[in-house]
């Protein structure tokens, strides 16, 4: 039965290939072509720092097998969060899952179909970026084709493994507490344990690794490269397998891979069984909301509107919003992601080693671009999905009379305010621990203000200039072509700004350093046109392009 | 009034709706029939503003929906086959979200929404989140944001879905009183003979095509050979073999 459930899958993913002509096909390999292109950048860069490992006298090989054991580590703990959260969908909110179970399938059938599902979406994203390292380091250490075949051969115990946990972990909590409330929880933990493993990460300084001199005595450094990172962790017998590979040692890598395989195969026994008698007490329950009872007293915005009654639709699409985010876990849990990640940002800003205070202020003005690639990315989560997160209902609004316009200028301000706010904390903060200089503090925090709105216009732009009604979840848009051209704009914008900026940044650094007559006026003009035409492009573009085609869009 | 004029809606070389004219006058309920993909559907989208026409013109109430879509928009209630409603509002803020998207006075709103949830027996799940709605209080809920408007025009799309008996009946009983208010009401359903028990007008779209039009008997007499006590099913079943 599991293999006709998995045809399914194949023969839907062989249509869709067939399906891809023209236009499609177009944008498909444009997008292919640009994700190859920044494999292309991770390989080369892990390609420079494993040579430079590998390098080191005497200890190169272990450096690199170490860090190789870290990744590995990191990757499984990711699948682990990602399986989590992931699992949770689709064991229990899938579309097809009442189709499923009104057929007569067997319960561990439609179980494991999940669950390979489950595997395959916590595990692909995370086994392509690795994947330019592994390239890399099959070539630095000069290991041939037999290599890759064998790390393929691995990985797929590997992530089995990984998400075996995820999945485990679902079944329970939901066998356990059977309802829908479980999943908010369930999310609101993942988006935690992210966020901690994430900081915990960053926090425990992995450059040191670079750094022998940061330990004490070399014996304590070399026994911490010879020491296994995690040995009881399937990440541990991947690097063992391949280490045994890499020396020749055919006898270590069958024994390790071996138990690599011998685990995934014992788990998803002991899964395959466990799931036939909890699975369906976890799957009933989900089906059941959880009791919520809402007043009827006016809301703030619906006061407002009283008071101003041309802004009536306005605050009514507000207050509309306000609510359905604020009860969605899903989306509300992101903001624990994004604390995490502005700690990170500000630790990491702090531990930069800058010695002059000329150098300072110059990181300080770099800054600005880090600080808005932050918050592109930010914008990728929360401003970009605004219009698709409408999902099915958005036929209220198209049959509503309001404007196209009224609508996503109601999505811009849910966003904006948020946007302005985590950009000046950003640069504020960063200036401060940099102690940047007057000038460049002004212009850095008055940059990053006019580019916290251009990139929130452009995620509500692009939001709707590629909408989704469909989606299951945030992430499918994120991962989307539109998500991917959305960060690439913002990338290819925010080089321009920290570009155009440059020059009068010059003129004030020659002024610190004492040159005569530094400021060129005309000069300082015409960056400043150039800063003015260049935001107003940017957000004027994807805003009147997005704009035209959410008023042709039709469900 | 619902005005078509030569209505044409194509998707790539596919005529879902083909030079398409009719009109709904106030007070007239009117059913559209047709077999599974003849274009009902494509048809009550474009109505309601969810789809342009690839030509052709359609106006609601005397404004055109494509030089004045909001005045039209203002003027159309529809309910589509499938009741998606946002899942994290609860029944009452709905209906609130639709009265103050829809301009109705506030005062209103307060003393005929407590009466329209009452009327489809939801006033004890006013305050729970609408994804623990079953697809029938949707549905009764969408059908009560209706009543809440009080629109010149009602589109229906297969409006009896997921209704229970009791809930159908009250439904007919509601559509009369809508259309004796003055609305036109364009109904799609496939249940013939509530059509033929319920609608004034009736016409039948068969691949894209209005076929036949008129009052019930009058359809009737267009199948061939009509003869004797034939009810629409048989007629439709004939016109659409």
């Amino acid at each position: 039965m599991l293999k006709v459930l998995l045809a399914r899958k194949v023969l839907t993913a062989a249509n869709t290939l067939k399906g891809l002509r023209g236009w499609k096909l177009a944008k498909n390999l444009l997008f292919a072509g640009a994700g190859l292109l920044m494999l292309w950048a991770l390989y080369s860069a892990f390609w420079r720092l494993l040579t430079y490992l590998d390098g080191v006298e005497l200890i190169g090989p272990m450096l690199s097998w170490k860090l190789t054991s870290m990744v590995l580590l990191m990757t499984f703990s990711m699948v682990i969060v990602s399986s989590i959260i992931i699992s949770m969908t689709t064991l229990y909110y899938s579309f097809d899952l009442k189709f499923l179970f009104s057929t007569p399938l067997d319960l561990r059938s439609i179980f494991m179909d999940k669950a390979l599902e489950t595997v395959f979406y916590s595990s692909w994203t995370l086994v392509l970026a690795i994947l330019p390292y592994i390239i890399a380091l099959g070539r630095v250490k000069a290991l041939g084709a037999g290599f890759y075949l064998a790390y393929g051969f691995l990985m797929v115990p590997f992530v089995m493994l990984a998400g075996v946990f995820g999945i485990f972990f679902s079944m329970l909590v939901m066998y356990a507490f059977p309802s829908s409330k479980t999943r908010d929880i369930t999310w609101l933990l993942g988006s935690l344990s992210v966020s901690f493993v994430y900081v915990v990460f960053r926090f425990s300084k992995p450059e040191k690794l670079l750094r022998p001199d940061s330990l004490e005595i070399v014996a304590q450094y070399i026994q911490y490269l010879q020491s296994p990172t995690a040995p009881y962790m399937p990440s541990w017998w991947v690097t063992k397998a391949m280490v045994a590979y890499s020396a020749g040692h055919w006898r270590a890598f069958a024994v390790n891979s071996g138990v690599l395989c011998l685990a995934a195969a014992a788990l998803y026994a002991l899964l395959y069984y466990v799931s036939g008698r909890l699975y369906m007490r976890g799957f009933s329950g989900a089906q059941s909301s959880p009791r919520f009872k809402g007043g009827r007293n006016p809301l703030p915005e619906q006061r407002l509107a009283a008071a101003f009654p041309a802004l009536r639709s306005y605050f009514t699409l507000y207050w509309k919003d306000r609510l359905m985010l604020g009860r969605d876990a899903r989306y509300w849990s992101q903001i624990i992601l994004i604390a995490a990640l502005i700690a990170v940002y500000l630790f990491s800003i702090r531990q930069l080693p800058l010695d002059t205070a000329d150098l300072k202020s110059m990181v300080s003005f770099l800054n600005v671009g880090v600080a808005g690639f932050v918050m592109a990315a930010i914008g990728l989560r929360f401003t970009f999905p605004a219009v698709s997160l409408e999902g099915n209902s958005y036929w209220l609004l198209k049959t509503a009379p309001i404007t196209t316009a009224s609508v996503m200028r109601e999505k811009l301000t849910v966003s904006l305010l948020p946007a302005v706010f985590i950009g000046l904390v950003l640069i504020t903060v960063s200036n401060y621990l940099l102690h940047a200089d007057l000038f460049i503090s002004v212009l850095s925090t008055f940059t990053i203000g006019v580019v916290a709105v251009v990139i929130t216009v452009m995620g509500i732009g692009f939001g709707a200039l590629f909408p989704d009604f469909n989606v299951e979840n945030i992430h499918q848009l994120e991962s989307s072509y539109g998500g991917f051209l959305y960060m690439a704009c913002a990338m290819g914008y925010l080089s321009l700004v920290v570009g155009v900026e440059a020059w009068p940044v010059q003129m004030h650094f020659a002024e610190r350093l004492g040159r005569h007559a530094p400021w060129n006026m005309r000069g300082v003009a015409v960056c400043a046109l150039a800063f003015a035409a260049l935001n107003f492009a940017v957000a004027y573009l994807p805003w009147k392009l997005g704009l035209r085609n959410l008023e042709k869009y039709e469900i | 009034m619902i005005e078509i004029n030569n209505l044409t809606k194509t998707f790539g070389s596919f005529k879902a709706v083909d030079g398409l004219s009719l009109r709904v006058e106030p007070g007239e309920i009117f059913g559209f029939l047709g077999p599974n993909g003849a274009g009902k559907t494509t048809t009550v989208k474009i109505l309601s503003g969810i789809m342009r026409p690839t030509s052709g013109s359609v106006s609601v109430a005397g404004f055109d929906l494509a030089t004045d879509p909001l005045a039209a928009k203002r003027a159309i209630a529809y309910i589509p086959d499938e009741p998606f409603v946002y899942p994290k509002l609860t029944g009452w803020e709905f209906m609130r979200f639709i009265g103050d998207l829809y301009s109705l006075p506030v005062p209103d709103q307060k003393k005929r929404i407590p009466e329209l949830l009452e009327l489809f027996e939801l006033s004890a799940h006013a305050g729970e989140l609408l994804e623990s709605y079953s697809h029938g209080m949707k549905q009764k809920l969408l059908i009560a944001s209706v009543l809440l408007r009080r629109p010149r025009a009602v589109l229906f799309d297969e409006p009896t879905v997921g209704l229970d008996p009791k809930s159908i009946r009250r439904f007919k009983t509601l559509l009369a009183d809508i259309a004796r208010g003055g609305a036109a009401v364009f109904m799609c359903t496939h249940i013939l003979d509530m059509a033929e028990k319920l609608c004034h007008t009736v016409g039948i779209i068969y691949r894209g095509r209005l076929i036949a039009r008129g009052t019930v008997a009058e359809v009737k007499k267009l199948a061939s050979g009509a003869a004797g006590e034939r009810s629409l099913e048989d007629v439709f079943l004939e016109l659409t073999e």
